[in-house]
């Protein structure tokens, strides 16, 4: 297991009322569980806490959470990830689902 | 001079038949004879040929040929597709083996690789399938070669039935030689279904103990696609079916072409798609193509072998097959070939690596994930092929499958690199690397560079062609399990024990 | 024709959402409460917000239910003490407020790096499920997953008022390499895809009247056919007991020595085996229906 955090630059989410939390995926292999939750004030970073059954990729890692905090606004968001050995492709996936929830309300 | 070479050979070919005896009947030989008559009819120096694809194998004879002994056959100048059983490897580990030229080791590559190591596989050169039935005419045409059909009839003509493969591609050119073909059938009949061999180009006969090797090897299975394969289908429809409009394709047998089509009667219908890409294929007979036939989708299909399972489908469907005057379905690996080189607008399929140093109209089309299974970055900054140390043992041969110059446009999950378009070498890695993912080729893109990619349309993200990635879901798929496909073939569709839970 | 999502594909968060009335469900210890097993961290296993089980209450046609759905992918569905205590205590729940519980299944039993703790919990559950029953409050499972329902959870779901299966779903106590390993290939083979389903899979399980009731492997079917039994119970009594009892006695005498299953099918009235094997839920069930009375 390789644990680690970093908070990314990215634009105050729009609403600060709604869902407090969104889960997408689950934990399986070569899956992984994303857990977006709202925090109580605005803020411009996105704060990430990734627990990995495969070490050794934290640079794809940190690449892809970068990537997903410049194109959505996300700050001020909490991303708690379980994965299981996901391709980073499905990172993005999951990490697009679960802020779609978190934003639209519904599923 | 000509003539007296001929003379030679003819002569030669009737002093081999002659040493044969009382082993054979006319042209049958009983099985148990087949090793002594092997002996006799092989001669050291000899360019020998095995039948064997990746999925029909000649697999009786390549069982007896390996139980010879070394004083029996030595020198033997080996020629076939793929090495494939452990047969081929025993003949190479016997010492029996003067050279080899082939195309791809398959399910023996690991062995191979060993051999290559203990200086045991005198390499030749690792050919495409039809440089090297190409060079069956020219250079190196058998003397002897050993086939599998399905059934032959009392006068030795064969029947092939599903699986023509390469047969008549190895029998043609040693047949017109003074060469010796030697087919193992499954069963000798009274009346052949249609002849496909006939029987004037066949010397000898036998039917083997066990039906012929035959895998079931391209069958998907829908339930194992996955996402963010459908991702990409979505991607390559929109931006490569659909902006070329392409209407004949040379389709690859993987899942993400597994996944295109059975996206083609579900998302292909919704954009409107029907009747105008998709009309004309060169590809094999895939389980997964049925929903998108029994929609109308698809106009024609001419394959370069059978799929297991799938006879009284393409039998029931011989307006899009190809079939015999029997009705039964018909195939043919090296004209299939030509006609996916020649007749298509588009070759699409998976390698295993792609080189990031690609020099270089049809399109060739490049549908691969950043990351293969395990974490394998698809995108390397030098193909493991050309390691100095694998060129080395194989002669400075860089067994590379698609060379970079042929490439027009790859696609991931991340979108789309029309690397045909680039104007420099320099343009087409940024291009790549756009599309390289979190590869560590990928990592090394400039944000800048790809935003003029993306600007002048030679890289495309998805939500570029229109796809949004959210909705990437397997309930898009026409069917989702192999029962799906029998029920969308009206119950024509018999799929091979291992995938049936019902 | 248009692909459709498959109940089995599903994740358990999203069998939930589809089969209760829209937005009803209630999440109890949701994610963000971050209840992780102990024993999977110090393995070096990844672990899950929710221990591979999602449990609350929802609506089903406005009828109140508590329901829970475990979760295959992770650790194949496998009961340990943080999961088994959602279990347990759901039931309880049910119990104690007389609302009927329906439990999606996909679990193999014990998780094995906390065994103690799960055999405990699975008994723990099976003493709600009684207390449920006792009161007339119906419990159902919902078993339409490949992994299935094995082990304790196998048991445990016929502890249930009703089973509600699709074809997809299997139901037995040892898995079928389990079967194989102990008694050999030659009597089982677990590779044999066709020849588990056809033993333990939800339609024979049908037939047998060991599942209440077959459908389509499609949430809305399950919807529906959990709706028809939240107002029905079986009692627990002597009399239905030894009719059960006696039940299973006459199958083992006529079934016992069979080999095929295909001859336990037939012998259930199912007169075309091909047709019958490509049917699904309800569609199965007209074939049979002369078998099963």
């Amino acid at each position: 297991m390789e644990k680690f955090a970093k908070a990314f630059p990215s634009k105050p989410l729009k609403n600060t009322a709604g869902k407090p939390w969104a889960l997408a995926g689950v934990v399986g292999s070569g899956n992984l569980e994303v857990l977006v939750e709202r925090g109580s004030r605005p803020s411009d970073a996105m704060e990430c806490h990734i627990e990995t059954s495969i070490p050794g990729y934290k640079a794809s890692w940190l690449a892809a959470l970068a990537d997903f905090a410049h194109h959505y606004p996300a700050g001020g968001t909490k991303v708690t990830i379980n994965d299981q050995g996901a391709p980073p492709v499905l990172v993005t996936l999951r990490l697009r689902q679960a802020y779609d929830h978190l934003t639209k309300g519904e599923k | 001079m000509g003539t007296a070479e001929i003379a030679v050979r003819r002569r030669n070919k009737s002093e081999r038949l002659g040493r044969v005896g009382r082993l054979a009947q006319g042209k049958f030989v009983s099985s148990k004879n087949v090793p002594d008559l092997l002996k006799r009819i092989i001669e050291p120096g000899d360019i020998l040929c095995l039948e064997g694809d990746n999925q029909k194998q000649a697999d009786f004879l390549a069982n007896q040929l390996a139980s010879l002994d070394r004083k029996d056959l030595h020198d033997i100048h080996l020629v076939m597709s793929c090495i494939t059983l452990p047969a081929h490897i025993q003949l190479f580990k016997k010492g029996m083996i003067r050279q080899v030229d082939f195309c791809y080791a398959g399910p023996q590559g690991t062995a191979v690789a060993d051999l290559v190591k203990a200086k045991k596989f005198p390499v030749g050169a690792i050919h495409t399938y039809n440089e090297l039935y190409a060079r069956y005419y020219i250079d190196l045409t058998p003397r002897v070669a050993l086939i599998a059909a399905a059934k032959a009839d009392r006068k030795g003509n064969l029947f092939l039935a599903a699986n023509t493969e390469e047969t008549p591609a190895i029998v043609e050119p040693t047949a017109f030689s003074d060469g010796i073909v030697f087919a193992q059938v499954n069963e000798i009949v009274d009346k052949l279904p249609r002849i496909d061999i006939p029987a004037d180009q066949v010397d000898f006969v036998v039917e083997a103990p066990y039906p012929m090797h035959l895998q079931a090897l391209f069958t998907r299975d829908p339930a194992a696609i996955t996402d963010v394969q459908i991702l990409m289908a979505m991607v390559a429809l929109r931006g490569i079916y659909e902006k070329y409009e392409v209407q004949s394709l040379n389709h690859g047998v993987g899942f993400n072409t597994a996944a295109i089509e059975l996206l083609l009667p579900t998302y292909g219908e919704r954009l409107g798609l029907k009747g105008k890409i998709c009309k004309y294929w060169m590809v094999n007979p895939l389980p997964t193509m049925i929903p998108a036939i029994e929609s109308g989708w698809i106009e024609r299909v001419f394959s370069v072998g059978g799929e297991v399972g799938m006879e009284r489908y393409t039998a029931a469907r011989s307006d899009v097959f190809s079939t015999g005057r029997d009705g039964s379905f018909h195939s043919n690996r090296a004209m299939g070939q030509l006609a996916g080189h020649y007749a298509v607008d588009m070759f699409i399929g998976a390698s295993l690596q792609i080189d990031v140093n690609l020099p270089g109209r049809k399109l060739v089309v490049q549908l691969v994930e950043t990351f293969q299974a395990g974490r394998v970055p698809t995108f390397v900054e030098e193909l493991d092929a050309q390691d100095p140390s694998i060129k080395k043992a194989l002669h400075g041969v860089a067994p590379v499958m698609i060379y970079g110059d042929d490439v027009t446009h790859i696609v991931t999950e991340e979108g789309i690199a029309n690397v045909g378009a680039c104007r420099s070498i320099a343009e087409r890695q940024a291009a790549i690397r756009a599309v390289a993912g979190y590869t560590p080729v990928g990592l090394k893109r400039k944000k800048r560079e790809t935003e003029e990619l993306r600007r002048r349309g030679i890289v495309q993200l998805p939500e570029d062609v229109g796809v949004r990635p959210s909705e990437a879901t397997r309930s898009l798929l026409a069917t989702q399990d192999i029962k799906g496909l029998v029920r969308w073939s009206q119950g024509l569709y018999d799929p091979p024990a291992q995938f049936v839970d019902w | 024709m248009t692909g459709t999502s498959l109940f089995h594909e599903q994740t358990a968060r999203q069998r939930i959402a589809a089969v209760v009335d829209a937005g009803s469900f209630v999440e109890l210890l949701p994610p963000p409460e971050r209840l992780t097993s102990p024993y999977l961290a110090q393995l070096g296993i990844p672990v899950s917000f929710d221990d591979g089980i999602v449990i609350g209450k929802a609506k089903i046609g406005g009828k109140k239910l508590y329901i829970a759905a475990q979760v295959g992918q992770f650790v194949g569905g496998a009961v340990g003490e943080i999961h088994g205590a959602k279990l347990t205590g759901l039931f309880k729940a049910a119990a104690r407020d007389r609302v009927p519980c329906a439990l999606v299944i996909e679990s193999g039993g014990v998780r094995l790096h906390e065994g103690s703790a799960g055999e405990i919990a699975i008994t723990e559950t099976m003493r709600a499920i009684f207390e449920c029953r006792a009161k007339k409050v119906p419990t159902i499972a919902v078993i339409g997953s490949d992994i299935g329902a094995y082990g304790g959870i196998g048991i445990l779901s016929t502890c249930c008022d009703f089973r509600v299966m699709t074809e997809h779903g299997r139901l037995g106590i040892s898995g079928p390499i389990v079967i194989e390993k102990w008694m050999g290939k030659k009597a089982y083979d677990s590779s044999n895809r066709a020849l588990v389903w056809k033993t333990s899979g939800g339609k024979t399980k049908y037939l047998l009247g060991d599942a209440d009731a077959l459908v389509h492997d499609d949430a809305g079917a399950v919807r529906e056919a959990i709706g028809k039994l939240l107002a029905k119970s079986s009692p627990v009594t002597l009399k239905n007991a030894k009719a059960r009892q006696a039940a299973l006695a006459k199958r083992l005498k006529r079934f016992g020595k069979t080999e095929n299953p295909d001859d336990v099918w037939k012998g259930m009235g199912v007169r075309d085996i091909a047709a019958a094997s490509l049917a699904s839920g309800p569609e199965f069930v007209a074939l049979a229906k002369t078998g099963r009375k």
